[in-house]
């Protein structure tokens, strides 16, 4: 069903793309035109709203290689964006780097501690490498709190915004001009990863380790990519991170965040090219419901202890997660294609 | 040597109780192999169970920690019934992912339902502290310590002479023979979960009587994941020997290094021995060494 009917692939080119038909082609440039002309007509706040799905989106994609598409499950994922974060900040802050520089650079140096901290993963699966990557989350966090010469610690430290040249991104419509077409090229990127034969070396390795050695997949080799490809998308999300926060300590980057982040994959969908911009999306705007709920409910049950409310987020996160888990288990993602299998088959049941 | 005397047997006391968090990991590892990662969750909300019922409802001591018991009962069975049961046979990604979402779900109740971040248990244990040669103890480490040995001790001999610790022993070890010999299976996995909710909430209590109810109580189960790495995954013997290593590298850690690092190096022991373990040893001091080509 991933053709619209009637419609054949006679030649290699058109069975690669990955828009196929003349009217895919229009609802993409018509979906590109509304989400780039955003910032004209969607107000501040929820702009940036849209910025932080981008940046999470960026992140989550790399997420997604290592646990969709390679099947090593990391809940460190917010301690290697802390990595990438913090790279930008002491480069452009000490060093005085080009914003573009430093970018690149952020996404290298989580990577390399991703690497670091994959290294188990040649050895161990499972809980115990999900063991590890916590591990890995504690320690870089720690090191940021406490390394108070370079990261200032507790303090939190202080980023201006990117700039390219003259040129500085200091509104959420230009921070949106910078943030959003990274993540389509790296939406873009990630798609066409997965298609290579990298991607499918990390699928073979996911599902069976030892048939994909047999193959000739060099198990281990990959399994460090997809450590370092994974962990190079949360650094560059990082680094987009701090030049939009503009001022950041380790508490943005918690345990929590790592969970919810595995939680966004799950739901989107896992392995899919779909799932990280559905999850991002769907768990970014459930938060910003909530915030927007949750003074109302303190003002309606007055007779509860203040502060109650704070836990609503928590609560339905983690509701939401296992419900998926039990209900839904192939995430948004696979409820999006078998909606589009039935709208091409309509009338017909099959 | 007064100073050293004094870590030690704090170090010891403490480990013990992670030990006892700890065997609540294995059990249920060892009878259907799921992962709960949400182990200092359960500390966390058992040990504000206990403050409700003995502070906020001003229970008589004893009946609080019965209900506290009966309350871990009840949510060892709601988790496994409702979250568990439907994901047999799924892949371990899902399985830890659950115990993840879980764990979220339990600190936003806990958020929600007690709004205040720190709380005090009545102390139940006598005040003065002991001599122990130069050293002085408070005597709450050397009570928890015994509390902990003693439900170990009591564990072990159900795991060992009752029938339902024999048929979970055996699913553990077997669970296409256990099925065949006309065990219900689905209610040994309850029963792992149940078991592990009550030595959580025991370890929860005595641990907050020592140190009160913090959000640092969700680290005492990062600390019994170290145990559990340290010891093997599927041993009650490396729980209850790794434990106290691991409660000695801290609080001996913590005293010594602390000077020379800086504070806060106390919380970060338990996961750099993950890490050397993960590297060195992999399946623990005790665990199943499985053969298997990664």
């Amino acid at each position: 069903m991933s053709l619209p009917c009637g419609i054949r692939n006679f030649s290699y080119y058109t069975d690669t793309a990955i828009i196929r038909t003349r009217t895919q082609w229009l609802l993409f440039a018509l979906f590109l035109i509304i989400l780039f002309t955003f910032p004209l007509y969607v107000p501040k706040y929820w702009l940036g709203v849209i910025n932080l799905v981008g940046i999470t989106v960026i992140s989550i994609i790399g997420l997604n290689i290592l646990v969709g598409y390679c099947g090593q499950l990391s809940i460190g994922h917010a301690g290697f964006m802390a990595v990438g974060a913090y790279t930008t900040a002491i480069l452009t802050n000490n060093l005085g780097m080009p914003y573009l520089a430093a970018f690149v650079c952020s996404g290298l140096s989580a990577g390399i501690i991703g690497l670091i901290f994959g290294m188990p993963s040649l050895r161990v699966r499972g809980f115990y490498l999900a063991i590890t990557t916590i591990a890995a989350q504690f320690i870089i966090i720690w090191v940021i709190n406490h390394w108070t010469d370079v990261t200032q610690g507790f303090m939190g430290i202080s980023i201006s915004q990117a700039s390219i040249g003259d040129f500085i991104f200091n509104s959420e419509s230009k921070q949106f001009y910078l943030i959003i077409p990274i993540t389509a090229l790296c939406v873009l990127f990630a798609t066409n990863l997965a298609r290579s034969r990298i991607g499918r070396a990390f699928i073979a390795v996911r599902d069976n380790d030892l048939a994909a050695e047999v193959m000739g997949i060099n198990v281990f080799a990959y399994k460090l990519l997809a450590f370092f490809l994974g962990c190079f998308f949360a650094g560059i999300a990082g680094s987009l991170f701090a030049q939009w926060v503009g001022f950041m300590n380790g508490e943005n980057f918690t345990f929590g965040d790592s969970i919810l982040y595995v939680g966004m994959i799950i739901i989107g969908g896992l392995g899919t090219s779909l799932g990280p911009i559905l999850g991002a999306v769907l768990i970014r705007f459930l938060q910003q419901f909530v915030i927007f709920l949750s003074p109302m409910i303190e003002h309606t049950f007055q007779g509860l202890p203040t502060g109650f409310a704070t836990g609503i987020s928590s609560m339905v996160f983690g509701l939401v997660i296992i419900l998926f888990l039990v209900f839904e288990p192939r995430g948004l993602a696979h409820r999006w294609s078998l909606f589009k299998a039935s709208y091409r088959l309509w009338p017909f049941p099959y | 040597m007064a100073e050293f005397i004094q870590y030690t047997i704090t170090g010891i006391a403490v480990g013990m109780i992670y030990a006892l968090i700890a065997l609540g990991f294995a059990l249920i590892w060892k009878s259907s192999r799921v992962a709960n990662l949400a182990l200092g969750q359960l500390v966390l909300i058992s040990s504000w169970f206990t403050y409700s019922m003995t502070v906020q409802a001003k229970l008589p001591l004893w009946l609080g920690m019965v209900l506290t018991v009966l309350f871990a009962i009840f949510l060892g069975w709601v988790i496994e019934r409702f979250t568990l049961r439907p994901l047999i046979g799924q892949p371990i990604l899902s399985l830890i992912a659950v115990t993840l979402g879980i764990a979220y779900f339990i600190e936003g109740l806990v958020t929600f339902v007690w709004p205040v971040s720190v709380a005090a248990l009545p102390r139940f244990f006598p005040l003065e502290p002991i001599n122990i040669g130069p050293a002085v103890v408070s005597q709450e480490y050397i009570w928890a310590a015994a509390i902990s040995l003693l439900l170990f001790g009591l564990l072990s001999l159900f795991f060992k002479y009752h029938k339902m610790g024999i048929a979970m022993r055996a699913t553990a070890d077997d669970q296409l023979a256990i099925q065949a010999c006309a065990v219900p299976i689905t209610r040994i996995f309850s029963m792992s979960w149940i078991f592990a909710c009550i030595v959580a909430a025991i370890g929860g209590i005595l641990i907050s009587s020592i140190g009160g109810i913090t959000y640092g109580l969700v680290e005492t189960g990062f600390k019994s994941f170290s145990v559990v790495i340290l010891g093997g995954m599927d041993s009650f013997i490396g729980c209850m020997v790794a434990g106290p290593i691991i409660g000695l590298c801290e609080n001996i850690g913590a005293g010594y290094l602390t000077p020379l690092i800086g504070p806060g190096i106390k919380d970060l022991i338990p996961f750099i021995i993950i890490i050397i373990v993960m590297l060195i040893k992999p399946y623990g001091l005790f665990g199943e060494e499985r053969i298997e080509r990664i």
